[in-house]
């Protein structure tokens, strides 16, 4: 087997699950600590608190919205582009229907994903330049946070070079743009449990407690 | 510094009362400043990036990796983020996308000061002895307490004849509890309060002993043992006297 296919094969699979089975078990280690040391947040949990809190941040439905609206809505995009693209990019449900599964389902129309990827790499960047001269971020911003960032934005910089030969066809760089691809793919899937990226799943664990904590005491954020 | 105060105390000070959450906030916080503005002492101080609340946890993590030098500097730095910098209101809580929540680690790492380095503002120190000799914040004695009482009720007889503080009284709906600042220097509170509940019939009553003083200034600096004698103490008189309720100064 070589590398190519090894890379699209064996390790795709080992990324996939990785990821998969990195956020369940992210979400039953914080689940099990938490009946232990948060017994507080057990005793008055409540459903309603909870999904309130959902729908207001999951939707652009919120006190901080309202303060920073603009600025809300650029990572707003940010973050639904990077869950929709890989999920629906049709290039990559060919692969899922090519695969032993043959699973297909609905993709992004390719104009739609185009934008939506170009939109992950200049918000990125945007961030990462906010970052650097922001005199609140550059207090509190640590290397990783640049590295986090920075690794965010490779899959969907390499995905976008790749489907559109940007780079032309020749050249090292252009002919293995599509092992760079999902060699970074497979990198974020994988270091999402790991890292600061597991607020993927963590987000609904600690907004869940926080909002059971106020809304015990009647407020609902 | 205390020779309690050694950099592994602190650390395992902290571990065990890292709870789920706290230890899921440490990990995740996006350090993207979101909770700065919502932070009245980050808008107080001309938007100083040092006032973000985010910024005034760092010293869990600083201390848990071990990473720093813990010198009288540092614990003098740590001492005046955590109670000069955050009143612990909460507020940010409610803006952080993740819903995390800086005042109850700030109140933790004022725990840590506390308990492993002694270190607290002067105030709370000495308010935290009076409460362990004299179960009051105000090193008022049993009888100070009761004498406030019955002379507060005859200066005000010309005015409200009828006017009662049932002290002691069983099966009552409320069992009124004060601020200790109240018999000490502010009386005519609680003589407002007896005009109020009088007025509208209320059945109520004060504790002789221990258990009248609601404040609870040992919570501040994260003393729990103070702060749980002061509540269970509250409580035993709410039983003793079969009040249905307790209630709390204004
Ligand atoms: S809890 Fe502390 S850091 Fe947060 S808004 Fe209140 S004072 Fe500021
Ligand atoms: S505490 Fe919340 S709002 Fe503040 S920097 Fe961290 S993630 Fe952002």
């Amino acid at each position: 087997m070589d590398f190519y296919a090894f890379v699209e094969g064996p390790l795709t699979w080992v990324a996939i699950l990785t990821f998969l089975i990195g956020i369940v078990v992210r979400g039953i280690l914080y689940y099990n600590a938490s009946k232990k040391t948060d017994k507080m947040i057990h005793k008055y949990f409540s459903w309603k608190w909870v999904f309130s809190t959902y729908a207001k941040w999951l939707l652009p439905n919120n006190v901080t919205f309202k303060k920073q609206p603009l600025y809300y809505l650029t990572v707003y995009l940010f973050h639904i582009c990077i869950v929709m693209l890989p999920v629906f990019a049709y290039q990559h449900i060919v692969m899922w229907e090519m695969s032993r599964f043959g699973w297909s389902w609905i993709s992004l129309p390719a104009g739609l994903a185009k934008w939506m990827t170009l939109a992950v790499v200049f918000i990125g960047l945007f961030l990462i330049g906010r970052r650097a001269i922001h005199p609140d971020l550059k207090l509190l911003t640590k290397s990783s946070d640049y590295l986090l960032l920075a690794l965010t934005i490779l899959p969907f910089l390499t995905g976008y070079l790749a489907a559109h030969a940007t780079l032309g066809t020749t050249g090292f760089l252009a002919e293995n743009m599509q092992l760079f691809h999902m060699l970074s793919g497979q990198l974020m899937l994988i270091l999402i449990p790991f890292t600061k990226l597991s607020h993927a799943v963590l987000f609904f664990f600690s907004r869940g407690a926080t909002a059971v904590e106020f809304g015990r005491r009647g407020y609902s954020m | 510094m205390s020779d309690k105060a050694d950099p592994q105390t602190m650390a395992d000070f902290f571990k065990p009362r890292l709870n789920a959450r706290f230890k899921t906030w440490l990990k995740i916080c996006a350090n993207c400043a979101l909770c700065a503005d919502t932070c009245h002492f980050y808008l107080a101080n001309d938007r100083k990036p040092e006032m973000i609340p985010a910024y005034k946890v760092r010293f869990i993590n600083e201390i848990l990796k071990g990473k720093v030098t813990i010198d009288d500097d540092y614990l003098k730095k740590m001492y005046e983020t955590v109670y000069y910098e955050c009143n612990m209101c909460r507020r940010c809580a409610l803006y952080c996308p993740f819903g995390i929540d800086i005042g109850l680690m700030v109140g933790l790492q004022r725990a840590m000061l506390h308990n492993v380095a002694d270190i607290q503002p002067a105030g709370l120190k000495s308010a935290i002895e009076s409460y362990k000799q004299f179960g009051n914040q105000m090193s008022l004695t049993q009888e100070d307490w009761v004498d406030t009482i019955e002379w507060t009720l005859e200066e005000m007889e010309d005015y409200y004849p009828t006017l009662d503080i049932p002290i002691d009284k069983e099966n009552v709906d409320l069992l009124y509890t004060v601020n200790a600042r109240e018999p000490k220097f502010y009386p005519q509170d609680i003589q407002e309060a007896a005009i109020i509940f009088n007025a509208v019939g209320e059945s109520w009553t004060v504790p002789s002993v221990d258990g009248w003083d609601d404040t609870n200034l040992a919570m501040f600096c994260g003393d729990l043992g103070t702060s749980k004698m002061l509540v269970e103490k509250t409580f035993k008189q709410a039983e003793k006297l079969k009040a249905k309720r307790v209630a709390i100064t204004e």
